[in-house]
């Protein structure tokens, strides 16, 4: 595994008898993805309690904790992929250089998977058949095989961050899909959002997230969100120990001159003199 | 070419339109905003977000189709949802989010208000039903449970008020909005003494009342400039949403009523007197210095077949809901009346007028093995309508009602508007404008720069579409099924409560 740093473990698993304690709660600081392709089991991760079936995909993030309820593996087989990935400042991760992701798909693809439940149910069973192709080609070596596996490993991230997405957002309600990225976009309205991200975040293509966005908001995305920080920053504003650079870069304006400047566009008033119109109010 | 702006803000989404001094629509903009549910029960959107999303959309639509074509705009005219409230510091600052109408956290003061002696008194005063979306009875769920941002709360206003003191200064509520308080005197056009001191407020720590041709003063400077507007321009405060739906569909006799269905409801009436209703089954808003809208309203409108819709459509294309219902409608419009003895009772968010019960729930009746989908659709849609009718039959019993006039996206359907006309057995006509709110805020801006003589000619002037008739036959049938609608509600009520118990 010398040239493949990064995968630390590939497997799979026939259990045929039950070993008492053979399962013990466990943190690794790589992220292991299992299929479960037949059996059923009782896992728990961090502090919820999962019933898994055959097809499933369960996903085990670094520094999340992993422990079976009964303590012991139980019979059935499940297979699996422990990946390293680079961890980042806050908790959250990328995957490394050898990923052929962009820099943002990667950065989005790891918040994503940070932000959603760490099991996909699916009947397609995607999961098991990119683990049964990685370990042909890791066991066979045939020619381009090194680009080979790195590519399997990204069209798996790919994969389960779009169900993920998409189990959330079966593609109905875009109201309360769109509720749901608003309430993102609050939380971390200091965060650089760009439309793909926004888009991926609810399991959408750009293309339609644009159109879906316009018809029912009336603004662009883009607009949407700069609407957002100016509200944001309004409230913000009538906080008097607050400095203006302080309110920009919270409310994810690059400079308290593009905030200033995107502020005076909107309402008239520079926030300086807004701050004065509010104070002079009471 | 002069021009007046009507700005609405609604529930989902602000609507701005610009009228020519004729009534014709000019230009039109909209911006949503979301509401949000930290508990199943509340409702709030944040006021900073709506005055945002307001003035970007006002000043895109002055720009792109007002200036650039040299009009001018003469004046510029609210109008809100109901019963919002907002609580603010002294210093002008909000304490936390707006609560909307649907907001329901207060279903105990209500309740407590309802079995006090008081009850009677502050409804036949108010004209408002005693109901959590009532601000009065939120300003007591907050006096209760929120006892700091009670104590900070320097005024008590709605959103309206807000948005116009932001952009003027002045702090007041119009007289239709504030007589949606629980809290004013509607003969006497001045807040109840009795009410306020049950909500533990002074009159001071609300919005002055003023009628709705009010003028609340200038724009503030900079918005003014940043909006490019003439200093000239005048800000009219305008009117709730339901009052202008009602004077925009042109109803001013006492023979006529409207329906309006959006994703909520109401029908309404129009007269000079108010409607006292023993059982406090009505709400009586001021519109004007002469007239009352009378009526009731229902949660169960186009958000109950839209519901449906979103869980038993096709989905061709994703989030596509606007095919998926037409084609629900298509398909629905093939079955019978009656939906082959298939009923359904539409409380699924529980119910306001006339029966009253937050905890009403939906109930498909009669299901048998030849139900198909398509029978459950016809099955929601007329549920809807026989919901409208009960109201209806309600201000029967006060008006003689002869003729309706619908408005609203889901009333509008032209099977929609078949319905109600053989479900009611009156002819029923649309109004062909867009939006019914922003007409009635022409039809006042209008009269108040002599346009029309009076707000009663401008009500005239509405025109309508030709009038749908009833078909006897399917009346017959309708009441038949009505009959049962009625009788399952009288039923269930215990079992609503021993539900929502569990």
């Amino acid at each position: 595994m010398q040239i493949f740093p990064h995968i630390v473990s590939i497997g799979s698993k026939k259990n045929n008898a039950i070993q008492l304690e053979s399962f013990h709660e466990s943190i690794a600081d790589f992220i292991r993805i299992f299929s479960i392709i037949d059996g059923k089991y009782e896992w728990q991760i961090r502090d919820e309690q999962y019933q898994l079936y055959p097809g499933d995909t369960v996903l085990v993030l670094p520094g999340r904790r992993l422990s079976s309820i009964k303590g012991f593996l139980e019979i059935g087989t499940i297979a699996w992929v422990h990946l390293r990935v680079e961890r980042l400042d806050k908790g959250d991760f990328i995957a490394g250089e050898w990923s052929s992701l962009s820099d943002s798909e990667r950065f989005t693809i790891g918040n994503i998977l940070l932000s959603n439940k760490p099991v996909i149910r699916s009947r397609t069973d995607e999961t098991s058949r990119i683990f049964g192709v990685l370990r042909n080609e890791l066991f066979n070596h045939e020619i381009g095989f090194h680009t080979r596996v790195n590519q399997l490993l990204d069209e798996l991230l790919v994969m389960i961050t779009r169900q993920l997405t998409k189990q959330g957002n079966p593609g109905r309600d875009f109201p309360k899909t769109f509720l749901q990225l608003e309430q993102k976009l609050r939380e971390n309205l200091s965060h650089q959002w760009s439309v793909e991200e926004m888009a991926a975040t609810v399991g959408m293509g750009t293309t339609l997230f644009n159109v879906k966005v316009k018809t029912y908001t009336g603004f662009t995305p883009t607009n949407y969100l700069i609407n957002l920080r100016i509200a944001e920053s309004i409230k913000l504003l009538r906080k008097p120990e607050l400095n203006f650079t302080d309110i920009a870069l919270d409310t994810g304006f690059y400079s308290s001159q593009h905030f200033s400047t995107t502020f005076k566009k909107l309402t008239g008033y520079t926030p300086s003199e807004f701050r004065k119109k509010g104070s002079a109010d009471s | 070419m002069d021009c007046i702006i009507s700005i609405e803000l609604g529930t989902n989404a602000v609507r701005v339109y610009a009228f020519d001094l004729k009534g014709a629509t000019i230009a039109f903009a909209k911006g949503s905003y979301p509401t949000f549910h930290p508990y199943p029960d509340y409702s709030e959107q944040d006021p900073e977000q709506i005055f945002i999303t307001m003035l970007y959309v006002l000043k895109n639509l002055l720009n792109e189709k007002i200036h650039s074509q040299k009009h001018k705009v003469v004046s510029i005219c609210f109008s809100a949802s109901m019963h919002s409230l907002l609580a603010v510091d002294k210093h002008g600052a909000p304490l936390g989010n707006v609560i909307t109408w649907a907001d329901s956290r207060g279903q105990k003061e209500a309740r407590a208000l309802q079995d006090s002696p008081m009850a009677e008194k502050i409804y036949g005063v108010t004209g408002t039903p005693i109901h959590p979306m009532s601000p009065l009875v939120k300003i007591v769920w907050l006096k209760n449970l929120q006892q700091d941002i009670f104590r900070q709360t320097e005024k008590f206003m709605s959103l309206k008020s807000y948005i116009i003191q932001q952009l003027t200064g002045a702090c007041v509520i119009d007289h239709s909005l504030s007589s949606a308080t629980g809290l004013l005197d509607i003969y006497k056009r001045e807040w109840d003494t009795t009410a306020l001191e049950y909500a533990g407020i002074q009159a001071d720590q609300l919005p002055e009342p003023v009628p709705i041709n009010y003028s609340p003063g200038k724009l503030l400077t900079q918005y003014r400039v940043s909006l490019g507007l003439p200093a000239a321009t005048k800000i009219l405060v305008g009117s709730s949403d339901g009052c202008f739906a009602t004077l925009g569909a042109g109803v001013w006799d006492d023979y006529k009523a409207t329906v309006t269905i959006e994703d909520s409801a109401a029908v309404r009436v129009v007269g000079t007197s108010v409607l006292i209703d023993k059982k406090q089954r009505l709400f009586n808003y001021i519109l004007d210095d002469t007239h009352y809208v009378s009526g009731g309203p229902s949660n169960s409108g186009g958000i109950v077949f839209e519901w449906f819709a979103k869980q038993f459509g096709d989905f061709k294309d994703a989030y596509d809901l606007e095919t998926c219902m037409e084609d629900l409608m298509t398909e629905a419009s093939t079955v019978d009346p009656g939906s082959e003895r298939l009923l359904f009772l539409p409380y699924l968010l529980g119910e306001r007028a006339p029966i009253w019960n937050a905890h009403a729930r939906g109930v498909f009746f009669g299901v048998n093995i030849n139900h198909e989908r398509k029978h459950f659709a016809r099955a929601v849609i007329e549920g809807i309508m026989y919901q409208m009718y009960s109201i209806e039959k309600m201000l029967q019993e006060h008006r003689n009602i002869k003729q309706i006039s619908v408005n609203g996206s889901f009333a509008s359907i032209p099977f929609c508007i078949q319905l109600i006309a053989d479900i009611f057995n009156l002819p029923v006509s649309a109004s062909t404008n867009a939006s019914s709110v922003s007409m009635g805020a022409y039809l006042l801006s209008a009269t108040d720069i002599g346009v029309y003589k009076s707000i009663e000619d401008a009500a005239r002037s509405v025109t309508l579409s030709q009038a749908c008739k009833p078909n006897i036959h399917n009346n017959n049938i309708y009441t038949g099924y009505y009959s049962v609608f009625e009788n399952l509600i009288g039923k269930l009520g215990p079992d609503f409560e021993a539900l929502a118990r569990l």
